[in-house]
């Protein structure tokens, strides 16, 4: 079986989660709409001076080619309204952007989806890695809305950090879609992986009141809808 | 003691420590002694004597959701972890 996997964010972490990815021999559906600068090669390791001005989403799927993979390229920002055209087909989503609001719409597309999904972010010297499955507890569940959190272009973040973390963002959508659930629901959080290299693994249950997970409930055509319209006789 | 992991993002009041360690019964007292010690990172982490809606607190593993809240035993030997969200990643 094939699982397609629609990476969103083709730079710092999705260069090492796409060539990760690629290689592994899932099809990657790429959607990043910036472009390749000077200043980020110093941690987007995936593009060379050459590329720069030239969309991130078309060479990052072009190198994972050439190494063997299947990748598509959409030179589009990605949002909830457009999924279906920006690689909806997946089995799990991945997102490695910049971008708070991505970051919850991402994920409240595929709890109300029933996709599996991983959501990572990278800062300073650590980052994360939140793994989601449907029935997990979900990234809204953590963190209840989107604020103005510090992103690498105003804060800044050690190269090697994006790499390490999207290593284990693409250990983790591995895991998930062959069918390993050990962290769904759970955060692996590096906080200085100059200092400590391992992760502290926090779980989390899911919180009652959260409308990703409410609304997913709903949804007529998820197993959730199905099982809860069946026990109800309807 | 018990220890307070800081997140990177907050070490700005930590003097760049990552860990502070602290004695106290509950995670709300542990987080008025870290204020204490380090004035202004409470602010941070609370807001009307709640947790923040993007920061969750852990001790150990355990979410403080599932544990009483910021009414949370601590022991001697917890590792209390704040696990802010961050957006970094291009």
């Amino acid at each position: 079986m094939t699982h397609r996997v629609t990476l969103v964010g083709a730079g710092g972490l999705g260069g090492p989660i796409g060539l990760s990815l690629g290689a592994a021999g899932l099809p990657v559906t790429i959607v990043d709409h910036d472009t390749v600068e000077l200043s980020n090669l110093h941690r987007q390791i995936q593009f060379t001076a050459d590329d720069i001005g030239s969309p991130k989403a078309e060479k990052l799927a072009a190198l994972i080619v050439a190494r063997g993979g299947t990748a598509t390229a959409h030179v589009a920002k990605w949002t909830a309204a457009d999924a279906d055209k920006l690689g909806g087909d997946c089995e799990l989503i991945i997102d490695g952007s910049d971008d708070p609001e991505t970051k919850f719409a991402v994920a409240d597309w595929a709890v109300e989806n029933g996709r599996q999904y991983v959501i990572a972010a990278a800062l300073h010297y650590g980052g994360n890695a939140l793994a989601g499955a449907p029935g997990s507890a979900c990234y809204r569940c953590l963190f209840e809305e989107p604020v103005d959190a510090p992103t690498c272009a105003d804060a800044g973040v050690l190269g090697p950090v994006v790499g390490a973390i999207g290593g284990v963002a693409a250990a983790l959508a591995i895991g998930l879609v062959r069918g390993d659930r050990m962290y769904a629901g759970a955060l692996l959080a590096f906080d200085d992986l100059r200092k400590v290299p391992e992760p502290r693994v926090v779980r989390f249950a899911p919180r009652p009141d959260c409308p990703a997970c409410n609304r997913a409930m709903i949804k007529p055509h998820t197993d959730a809808a199905r099982l809860i319209v069946s026990a109800k006789g309807t | 003691m018990a220890s307070i992991r800081v997140p990177s993002a907050l070490r700005s009041f930590t003097a760049g420590n990552s860990d502070v360690e602290i004695s106290a019964a509950t995670v709300r007292d542990a987080i008025a002694e870290l204020d204490k010690k380090h004035p202004g990172i409470g602010a941070k982490l609370l807001d009307n004597g709640k947790v923040k809606p993007f920061i969750r607190i852990f001790v150990g593993s355990d979410d403080i959701g599932d544990l009483g809240g910021l009414d949370a035993k601590v022991s001697d030997r917890d590792e209390i972890s704040i696990v802010p969200a961050i957006a970094g990643g291009r």
